[in-house]
């Protein structure tokens, strides 16, 4: 992950296609010409995994069915613990046979159609619930030395809670942070820079418009007509954290993908 | 063993709304969605194929859009799916629905077992997979929550209620509706959803069933909503309670307190 922030690889999220739409194949073909377009230019495609608890399709499969490319380096793919074993097993021996090397291990966003890992199934008798940190314990002890895994850290919580799951995580197996979305300069994030300094961070950019939309996110209410550049944020958030690498959520295709790579200039 | 599971297209209950003239549900803009109780069915019996051969066909009654729900079936992992869609169905209450699903059933023939969610959620009625079964004249158990044991000749399977659950064995061919956590429903792989767009499923008219139209539809309905009104809204409100941490545990024991709650 070092790698990808010195050679200044972006990490953008690419939102896997829903299960419930009524246009399969139109998504199909546009999530395929995001993903190429991402590896095209180097940077790494992360596929998020029923984020939100909305459902949605599996990136392994859809990297299988469209028979996409994969470069180890230049794909991510989020991991959370709504699965049941069986399916959990299918992702990560796919994830191996397609060489796929990072991971995002996250606890996630359940629903009523989503299973929910059980402490037995992976071996974890010990927890009442499964989360990212039983997750990677397991991904640890069946895959040894397979893949590269990373954690969610949330500057938006109270900080001392969340600096202590960082440890549980990272005691875990973590080697790299992806934190909440930053949009100006983040005093948790800081002490997490100054704390941490040989763990690899990624900054989440927030890059739609509609920056209300992160109010649940950050834990205050953020006006609806809030005035938000996001390619000026990214920007700022370059200058301020240079040590760090950035993932770009809900990044525009059409009139935002071609701009950034001229943004990454420090 | 040959199964059919039959399965409902609903409205999304969470989004729901009552017209206060009518009383009837507000369907326009209404999502609609699969039964969630029917996926357990629909699971019950992809688990009893793969482990014991056979074929499962998903059925269903209601308007040509219903054909969603037996997509969606099929993309779960089922063999094929047959939607009874006519006019002379519509206005069919229980006894009407679970005589027309019986006769299709009985024209495809050879079925060693039904199997129905336990109730469908717009209804809430749990009449059907009864009906089905009477119709047919065949043995039946409803809220199943466990298939201890198949044979040749039948199944043994817990049949929950609310002391516990009853060990009943039941021969083929057979009806059971199962409750939620009899198993955990799979969702549909993308390679399930692509095979789901394209095969054929063919709609069955009366005729095709040999129904007697007599009894489909309202005319062949007894049952007569005589008034359907929302349940009352639940009375909810915040209270805010301000100071130091101290304070504000102190004032909430208070409140719990007061309700009895601790």
């Amino acid at each position: 992950m070092r790698r990808h922030i010195q050679k200044k690889i972006y990490h953008v999220e690419v939102l896997p296609p829903k299960q419930d739409t009524e246009k399969l194949e139109a998504d199909l073909e546009r999530f395929a010409n995001k993903y190429n377009r991402v590896l095209d230019n180097g940077y790494c495609a992360c596929i998020t995994d029923n984020a939100m608890g909305l459902l949605a399709f599996q990136g392994t499969e859809l990297i299988e069915e469209l028979s996409l490319p994969v470069k180890p380096e230049q794909v991510m793919i989020h991991l959370n613990t709504f699965h049941t074993k069986v399916e959990l097993d299918i992702i990560l021996n796919t994830c191996q046979s397609m060489g796929i090397q990072y991971l995002l291990a996250i606890t996630g966003d359940g629903s009523d159609r989503l299973p929910k890992l059980q402490p037995a199934d992976v071996g974890a008798e010990d927890v009442e619930s499964v989360t990212s940190v039983e997750l990677m314990r397991y991904i640890g002890r069946e895959y040894s030395d397979v893949f590269t895994m990373g954690v969610a850290f949330n500057p938006y919580e109270p900080a001392d809670h969340e600096f202590a799951k960082l440890d549980r995580k990272l005691d875990a197996g973590a080697e790299f942070i992806i934190t909440q979305p930053i949009i100006e300069k983040n005093a948790v994030v800081d002490k997490l820079l100054a704390d941490y300094p040989d763990i690899p961070v990624v900054l989440e950019a927030w890059m739609s418009k509609k920056l209300h939309l992160l109010s649940d996110a950050v834990g205050y209410e953020i006006p609806e007509d809030t005035a938000y550049d996001p390619m000026a944020t990214l920007e700022m958030l370059h200058r301020t954290y240079p040590q760090c690498g950035m993932y770009l959520s809900l990044l525009g295709f059409k009139t935002q993908f071609d701009k950034i790579t001229d943004t990454w200039v420090s | 063993m040959k199964i059919v599971v039959c399965i409902k297209q609903v409205p999304a209950t969470n989004d729901a709304k009552i017209d206060p003239e009518t009383k009837r549900i507000i369907r326009e803009g209404l999502k609609a969605i699969l039964n969630p109780f029917d996926t357990y069915a629909l699971e019950e019996a992809i688990q009893l194929r793969d482990q014991f051969g056979g074929e499962v066909i998903a059925l269903s009654m209601g308007p040509p859009k219903a054909e969603a729900v037996l997509r969606e079936a099929i993309s779960l992992g089922v063999d094929s799916a047959i939607l009874l869609s006519d006019r002379a169905y519509g206005g069919s209450d229980t006894w009407a629905t679970s005589y027309a699903l019986s006769r299709a059933i009985d024209t495809i023939g050879g079925v060693d077992l039904v199997l129905c969610g336990k109730q469908a959620v717009d209804g809430d009625t749990a009449q059907v997979g009864p009906g089905i079964a009477a119709h047919l004249d065949w043995m039946q158990a409803t809220y199943v929550m466990a298939v201890d044991e198949v044979q040749d000749a039948g199944m043994t399977v817990k049949r929950m209620h609310e002391d516990g659950y009853d060990v009943c064995e039941v021969p083929f061919p057979a009806v059971m509706t199962v409750v939620k956590g009899i198993n955990t429903p799979r969702v549909p792989t993308l390679k399930g959803r692509l095979a789901s767009l394209k095969i054929d499923i063919p709609v069955w008219k009366p005729a095709d069933i040999g129904a007697d139209v007599e009894r489909l539809g309202l005319d062949g309905s007894p049952t007569r909503v005589v008034k359907t009104q929302p349940p009352p809204p639940r009375s909810s409100s915040t209270k805010r309670i301000e100071g130091s941490p101290e304070e504000c545990a102190n004032a909430l024991l208070h409140e719990l307190r007061l309700r009895s709650i601790v």
